[in-house]
C-alpha cells in the first residue's frame, strides 16, 4: 500500500519540491488519522468475528453463559441453512423489496415533477422550498408516531377522503394488512420525497442554461430537450439519489415500528423489524447474527458493484461537461 | 404566449401549494393536537377536530411534570430525563464524529495517508443497523456502556463519523494548497498549519458540518431503543411510555413531545439548507 502511494507520488510533476505539504506532513497525517481507524476498527473487527463466530452456534442471552463459551453449542452452519428454510425471513425481504420498488420510484417521478417547477425563479420559491423539506428534517420516530394518530378511523386522513368522495369513509388503515401497507409506503414517500427533490433539483441548476437556451433557439421543445441535454446530464445525480433512497428503504425501520410494529400480522414486517423481533421476542441471536451477516455479504457485494457502475457514469459525465458537476473518487 | 404563461403560473403554484399543504398537514396536526386539552382527543369521539377549541398547555405541563390536573392521569416519569439524554448524547456524539472526521478528513486530504480509509468509513452507513447489532451489544454490555450517556455518545460519534469525514474532505479538497504550502514555507509545522491556518478557513463548513451530524444524531431511533434501557432512553423511545394498557394512547402529550423532538431538525436544517445536498450525498454533490 504505502509503497503504491510513494511511487504514485513521485510520479507528479513537483515544481517546488521543498515546500510539498503532503511529504512534510506524512507523520502528522498518520497520527491524524489514528483515531478514525481505531475507532473503526472498533467497531468493524472485533464486533465481525464475534458475529462469524456466534453464527455458527445457538447461543442465546438466556443460555446463562457468557458468548465466549458458545462453542459449546457449535454447529457450524445450521443458522444459515435455517436462513434458507425461514419463510419469516423470505417474506420480510420480499416486503422490504416490494416497499422500496414502489416507495423509490414514486418519490423519484414526485421529486422530479416538483424539482422541475423550481427551476426558474418565481415569486415565494424559497418558502415554497423550505416548507417542502420539512418532511424530512422530522425525526423518522416522530413522523411514525405523527402518522399514526392521522391514520385513525376517526383521524384526519378519513376526514379529509370523506370531505373529496362526499362520503362516510371509515378505513381502519393500520388494521388491515393491504391498507397498512399503503400507509406505511404512503409514509415513507412523504417524508422522502424532500430529499429526491433537492437533491434533482440541485443537479437540474447545474445543467448549463446556455446549451439549454441553444437548444431552444433551435425549436427543441421541452421533452426534446429534457431527454436529450438536461437528462445525459444528470446521469450522476440521479445515480447517486437512486442510491441513496435503496439503501436509506432497505434499512427502513422506525417509522414501521412506532406506527405498526411490522402488524397487523406481520403485514409490514420489514427485514429489519423482522430482525428486531427475532432478537427481543425469539431471543435467537446467533440466527440473528447468521442472518446480518449474508445481508452483509450480499450488500457489500451490491456496493462493490454500485461503486463500479457509479465510477463508470462519473466518467462518461466528465466528458460531456466537464465543469458542471463534479463527481467526488 | 402572454396566456399561456398566466396559465403555466398559476399551474406552478397549484402544484406547488399542493405539495406544501402535503407536506405540512402532518406536522400541523401534530402542533394542533399538543395544545389540545384531554376531552378533544379522547378516542371515545366520533370526529376528531382541527384546531383545539380550548387550546391548553396541560400537555406539555404533562409530559415534564408527570401529572396534570385535567389529565387524570399520572405517569411515574417524565420526559426531562428522555430530553436530556437526547441532548447529551446527540451533542457529545456529534463532537466525537466531528473531531475524529475532521482529523482524519485533513490527514486523508492533505497528507495522502489511509487512501482506503474513505470507503471503509462509507461502509458503516450502508448497512441495516439492527443487522450488525448483536456483537454490538454484547460488547456494550461486556464493556458496561448499555444504557450510560458514554455508551450511546459512542455509538452516535462512529455511526456518524462517514457524514462528518466525508463532508469536512470535500471541504478540505475544495480549499486551495498554497496558503497551507505558503506557510509551511514560512517555518511553520503541518500541525500549527492546520490549527492556525486550514481550520479558520473552514470555520463555515465546520459549523454546517456540526449542525448536519447534530440533526442525525437526534434523529436516531434504532440505536437508543437497542442500547439503553431506562436512564438514558432519548425521546422518541419515551413516546412509547407515553402508551400503557392502563393509558390508552395519550394522543396529546405525545404530540408535544413529538412537537419538542420535530424543532430542532426543522430549525437547524433550515440554517444549513444551503449545504444540505453537500451533506445527504457525502459531499458527491455541490450546490
Amino acid at each position: 500500500m504505502n509503497a503504491a502511494i510513494t511511487e504514485h507520488e513521485s510520479a507528479l510533476p513537483s515544481g517546488r519540491p521543498t515546500i510539498n505539504l503532503a511529504a512534510q506532513g506524512r507523520q502528522l497525517g498518520t497520527l491524524m488519522i489514528l483515531p478514525a481507524q481505531l475507532l473503526l476498527l472498533f467497531i468493524v473487527a472485533f464486533p465481525l468475528l464475534m458475529q462469524i463466530y456466534i453464527s455458527m452456534t445457538y447461543w442465546g442471552p438466556t443460555d446463562g453463559v457468557s458468548w465466549v463459551y458458545a462453542y459449546q453449542s457449535l454447529n457450524w452452519f445450521d443458522n444459515y441453512v435455517t436462513f434458507f428454510t425461514d419463510g419469516g425471513l423470505w417474506a420480510a425481504i420480499a416486503r422490504t423489496l416490494f416497499i422500496m420498488v414502489v416507495a423509490v420510484p414514486l418519490e423519484f417521478v414526485l421529486g422530479l415533477g416538483l424539482a422541475t417547477l423550481f427551476v426558474d425563479n418565481f415569486p415565494g420559491r424559497r418558502i415554497f422550498y423550505s416548507i417542502l423539506l420539512t418532511p424530512m428534517m422530522v425525526v423518522p420516530a416522530v413522523a411514525g408516531y405523527m402518522f399514526y394518530m392521522l391514520f385513525q378511523s376517526n383521524g384526519p386522513v378519513n376526514q379529509i377522503l370523506s370531505i373529496l368522495s362526499h362520503s362516510n369513509v371509515q378505513l381502519v388503515w393500520l388494521s388491515v394488512p393491504n391498507l397498512a401497507l399503503a400507509a406505511v409506503i404512503a409514509v415513507d414517500v412523504w417524508e422522502w420525497t424532500p430529499l429526491v427533490f433537492l437533491i434533482l433539483l440541485a443537479g437540474l441548476l447545474a445543467v448549463p442554461e446556455d446549451q439549454l437556451r441553444a437548444a431552444m433557439m433551435l425549436g427543441a421543445s421541452w421533452p426534446q430537450r429534457f431527454r436529450r441535454i438536461i437528462l445525459p446530464r444528470m446521469r450522476t445525480v440521479i445515480t447517486i439519489v437512486i442510491i441513496l433512497r435503496l439503501v436509506e428503504a432497505f434499512k427502513l425501520f422506525d417509522v414501521m415500528f412506532v406506527m405498526t410494529r411490522g402488524g397487523p400480522g406481520t403485514a409490514t414486517e420489514t427485514i429489519s423489524v423482522y430482525i428486531y423481533k427475532q432478537t427481543f421476542n425469539g431471543l435467537e441471536w446467533s440466527y440473528v447474527a447468521a442472518i446480518g451477516l449474508t445481508l452483509l455479504v450480499i450488500l457489500s457485494a451490491l456496493a462493490v458493484v454500485g461503486m463500479r457502475f457509479m465510477k463508470y457514469e462519473m466518467e462518461i459525465e466528465k466528458e460531456m461537461a466537464p465543469a458542471t458537476i463534479e463527481g467526488k473518487r | 404566449m402572454n396566456r399561456s404563461k398566466v396559465f403555466l403560473g398559476a399551474g406552478r403554484y397549484l402544484l406547488v401549494g399542493l405539495a406544501s399543504v402535503i407536506a405540512l398537514i402532518p406536522v400541523v396536526w401534530m402542533a394542533t393536537m399538543a395544545f389540545k386539552p384531554r376531552e378533544e382527543w379522547t378516542s371515545g369521539i366520533d370526529q376528531l377536530s382541527w384546531l383545539p377549541e380550548n387550546p391548553t398547555l396541560d400537555n406539555f405541563w404533562f409530559i415534564f411534570t408527570g401529572r396534570a390536573p385535567k389529565l387524570l392521569v399520572a405517569i411515574d416519569r417524565t420526559a426531562v430525563g428522555p430530553a436530556i439524554s437526547s441532548l447529551v448524547c446527540a451533542t457529545l456524539g456529534t463532537i466525537i464524529a466531528v473531531v475524529v472526521g475532521t482529523l482524519a478528513a485533513y490527514g486523508v486530504s492533505r497528507f495522502k495517508v489511509g487512501q482506503n480509509l474513505p470507503l471503509s468509513i462509507l461502509q458503516l452507513r450502508l448497512f441495516p443497523p439492527l443487522a450488525v447489532m448483536i456483537p454490538v451489544m454484547i460488547m456494550w454490555a461486556y464493556l458496561g456502556l448499555i444504557d450510560t450517556w458514554w455508551g450511546l455518545s459512542l455509538i452516535y460519534g462512529i455511526v456518524t463519523l462517514p457524514f462528518s469525514f466525508w463532508l469536512m474532505m470535500t471541504f478540505f479538497d475544495d480549499l486551495p494548497r498554497e496558503i497551507e504550502e505558503a506557510a509551511l514555507v514560512e517555518g511553520c509545522t503541518p500541525w500549527i498549519v492546520f490549527r492556525r491556518v486550514t481550520l479558520p478557513m473552514v470555520k463555515a463548513p465546520l459549523a454546517t458540518t456540526i449542525l448536519f451530524v447534530f440533526i442525525l444524531n437526534w434523529s436516531d431511533y434504532a440505536i437508543a431503543l437497542l442500547l439503553t434501557r431506562k436512564d438514558w432512553i432519548t425521546i422518541p423511545v419515551f413516546m412509547n411510555a407515553l402508551s400503557t394498557a392502563m393509558t390508552g394512547q395519550m394522543y396529546g402529550a405525545k404530540a408535544a413531545l413529538g412537537l419538542i423532538a420535530a424543532i430542532p431538525p426543522v430549525v437547524l436544517g433550515i440554517l444549513i439548507q444551503k449545504y444540505l445536498v453537500r451533506g445527504l450525498t457525502f459531499g458527491a454533490l455541490k450546490q
